[in-house]
């Protein structure tokens, strides 16, 4: 076992999901990537520079539940663990699962890698009466571990100075003699038509062995036409075994990772469970959890629909803009601009300044800022994936199970990240429904602000039959999907992290993240839509679009004609279509407004969500997916203009 | 001479029916269970005579298994056999 130090190679974090490999991350890097108490939070590779070697660059991989990979995201991190150049792994694992962690320290070794074992939540593990003799540990496995709470900064000096004496660990079990011979004939076969550059045969058996589809397709690759003979040799094995190999494999890895983990951990006796976990049984508690969520629920709309969308938007808009500064602009460049077309472009009715930065400063920025405050918080607790026991039988009813709970709450804050993050479901069929679904009836931060802004205001009644109305959309949609589309429904089995106490500094920096994206992305694109409706309101265009959307504006929803313009406006992103409608609110009664918020809530959701849903589903798909839920949402906001007319 | 304790061998009986609050011991998965999910179940922990805790079993079933807290369909708890410690009382 010697130490390894080679230059300008990765350092690759992989571990268990919710972990803290991103904490760990930023604190390593400075860079920063969205840290959640849910696991899933990573679904891509991140890279940047190491604050304490600028030579080495660290690498965050999403969290893998085992290993040979198997959802999109740990295949990614097997992407990583076969393709970058790797200086060496640290494995981040949790110091109370110490089994689990060296469960996956048990194949990770067989790669032959120099690695470093950081045990972090050290504190959390203390606190449940979990102690690890870390020096054992360290002997037993021949490589640097650590103790670390990523969180508080503890144990990262340690971590980075044992980063050069990070070792190759020995094996930590032998497996049957039948599996250890196909192991052996694979590794040969793979020394000697696929050799990877630093990564070790035996290791690449294992994985192949046990079906890790991207180390099958990496050994094709590079074995071209002599891989039907590693083929054949796994045929073989899954013959012998009755297709149970990766079974046998993991189940004898775990047992090596029992044996070991019981001679280093100490339990010390504990009488009760803490406050955290009693909190976190109450949460999913079969009596209590359905009103906690509606506590939940009622407190998030009195912070993000009250405060940011009633008091902040008040000081905003009509206090800040209306009162101050458009009046001062407008004066200013009536003043200095002779062309009067460019004036109007700026501080007209569809003015740069006037609608663009109004709409995005004084509507949308409040309510975003305070919706990202309110998700942080639920992030970092720990109560979102206890949202997926809670949801798993409605979710069933749709043909998914609460996992998917994730991504939808997710895409109240953004539909883009959302559809990234579908990558944490288990199967094609459950990602698909779920991005028609997020693509349909989930409203963003901002447009869910909107709403909760515009109808709120009017009464709870109208805000009531608005989420009626998109549940109802949603689970009908989501029910006939799951007939149309084959395949069959996952049973949910997941993991429920913790309850912490959110860290304020963490939930700042993720709100401040996400403004900064919104800033980036929302205003540019509001400013551009706004110069198209001036533009089209210019060339007469858009008075043409709103006569010819007359029958279906005024005939089929009962809203003004003007409220085209919104519909319009809503091509491009549907919040700001939605603010459109908001700024148009004196026009319109409870009804109008209802069925406003409605038709363009189950409107296709912003460019940057379509492109996502290109990426991740294929162009052929999201068009699809366009076409079904334009004319769909027309056709629901004119049903609730004919309902609402009938019954309020 | 004392008589040697009767060795009482222990009912294997699935997830699903264990009240809350009581301590088992994992026996095995059925064949109901698919190799992926069983994979997934040996990840988190779940591996033959591991103690498991029953925290709840409404609405899904929630165990403690060593620091993990897991939450399983009853379509999955129904097919993990369990067993209760020989010996032991209702408890």
């Amino acid at each position: 076992m010697t130490a390894i130090t080679a230059p300008n190679s990765a350092i690759l974090l992989v571990g268990h999901p919710n972990v803290g490999k991103s904490v760990l991350f930023h604190r390593l890097t400075g860079a920063y990537v969205n840290v959640s108490n849910y696991p899933g939070t990573t679904v891509e590779v991140t890279r940047a520079s190491a604050r304490f070697d600028r030579e080495a660059v660290l690498l965050d991989t999403p969290g893998v539940l085992s290993l040979p990979s198997r959802s999109d995201d740990e295949r990614a991190t097997m992407r990583a663990l076969l393709n970058e150049e790797t200086r060496c792994l640290v494995q981040v694992g949790d110091a109370k699962n110490l089994r689990r962690t060296l469960s996956l320290t048990a194949l990770l070794a067989e790669l032959d890698v120099p690695m470093v074992l950081a045990l972090n939540m050290h504190d959390e593990a203390t606190a449940r009466g979990v102690i690890v003799d870390i020096p054992a540990l360290a002997e037993e496995l021949g490589i640097p571990v650590l103790a670390t709470v990523a969180t508080g900064g503890d144990g990262l000096g340690e971590l980075t100075g044992s980063l050069g004496h990070a070792r190759r660990p020995g094996a930590l079990l032998h497996y049957d003699a039948d599996s250890e011979a196909d192991i052996a004939r694979v590794g040969e076969a793979i020394g000697r038509l696929a050799p990877h550059p630093h990564l070790a045969a035996r290791g690449l058996a294992i994985l192949y062995l046990g079906g890790d589809a991207e180390v099958a397709a990496w050994l094709e690759e590079k074995a071209g036409d002599r891989f039907p003979e590693i083929k054949a040799l796994r045929q073989a094995a899954s013959h012998r075994t009755a297709n149970r190999v990766a079974a046998v494999l993991a189940r004898e890895r775990s047992e090596a990772a029992d044996a070991l983990a019981a001679s280093v951990i100490q339990r010390a006796p504990r009488s009760s469970p803490l406050l955290a976990q009693r909190i976190g049984q109450y949460v999913v508690h079969p009596l209590w959890g359905i009103p906690i969520l509606l506590g939940v629920l009622y407190l998030v709309y009195q912070f993000v629909g009250v405060f940011g969308a009633t008091t902040l938007v008040g000081l905003l808009e009509e206090d800040l803009f209306e009162g101050i500064l458009n009046p001062a602009f407008t004066d200013f460049v009536t003043v200095a601009v002779d062309v009067p077309w460019i004036a109007e472009m700026l501080v007209g009715p569809y003015g740069l300044w006037t609608m663009g930065m109004t709409y995005a400063l004084a509507l949308i920025l409040p309510i975003v800022t305070t919706f990202f405050i309110a998700f942080g918080v639920l992030e970092d607790s720990g109560y979102l994936p206890r949202l997926s026991v809670i949801a798993n039988r409605l979710f069933a009813l749709i043909g998914l199970n609460g996992r998917a709970v994730l991504p939808m709450v997710l895409g109240l804050g953004c539909v883009t990240m959302a559809t990234l993050t579908t990558r944490i479901l288990h199967s094609p069929r459950e990602r698909l429904i779920t991005v028609f679904l997020l693509a349909l009836a989930i409203p963003c931060s901002a447009q869910l602000g909107v709403v909760l802004g515009m109808l709120g205001s009017l009464s709870f009644t109208a805000v009531l039959i608005w989420t009626l109305a998109m549940v109802g959309v949603l689970m009908l949609a989501g029910f006939l999907a799951s007939k149309l589309i084959p395949g069959r429904r996952i049973p949910l089995v997941t993991e429920l992290p913790p309850m912490r106490l959110p860290i304020a500094g963490n939930v700042v920096k993720k709100t401040a993240g996400r403004l900064k994206w919104y800033l980036i992305e929302v205003i540019p694109l509001f400013l551009i839509g706004t110069f198209l409706m001036f533009a089209l309101d210019k060339l007469g265009v858009l008075p043409a679009i709103i006569e010819a959307g007359e029958p279906l504006v005024t005939g089929w929803l009962g809203l003004p004609k003007e409220a085209s313009a919104a519909f319009v406006m809503g091509f491009l992103r549907r919040d700001f279509g939605a603010t459109g409608l908001f700024a148009m609110a004196d026009a319109l009664n409870p009804i109008q407004a209802v069925v406003g918020m409605i038709t363009i809530t189950l409107f296709i959701p912003c460019f940057a969500s379509l492109l996502m849903m290109v990426k991740e589903r294929g162009m052929k798909t999201a068009l699809a997916m366009v076409v079904i839920i334009v004319p769909f949402a027309f056709f629901v906001g004119g049903l609730f203009n004919l309902l609402l007319h009938a019954v309020w | 001479m004392t008589p040697k304790p009767e060795i009482r061998k222990a009912a294997r009986l699935p997830l699903a029916f264990i009240p809350p609050g009581q301590e088992v011991r994992l026996a095995g998965f059925g064949d109901e269970i698919d190799a992926l999910q069983s994979e997934q179940l040996t990840a988190y922990g779940l591996a033959e005579s591991r103690p498991l805790r029953v925290l709840q079993q409404r609405p899904m079933t929630v165990i403690l298994a060593d620091e993990i807290e897991l939450a399983l369909e009853h379509a999955v708890a129904r097919h993990i056999w369990v067993e209760k410690d020989a010996g032991a009382g209702q408890g």
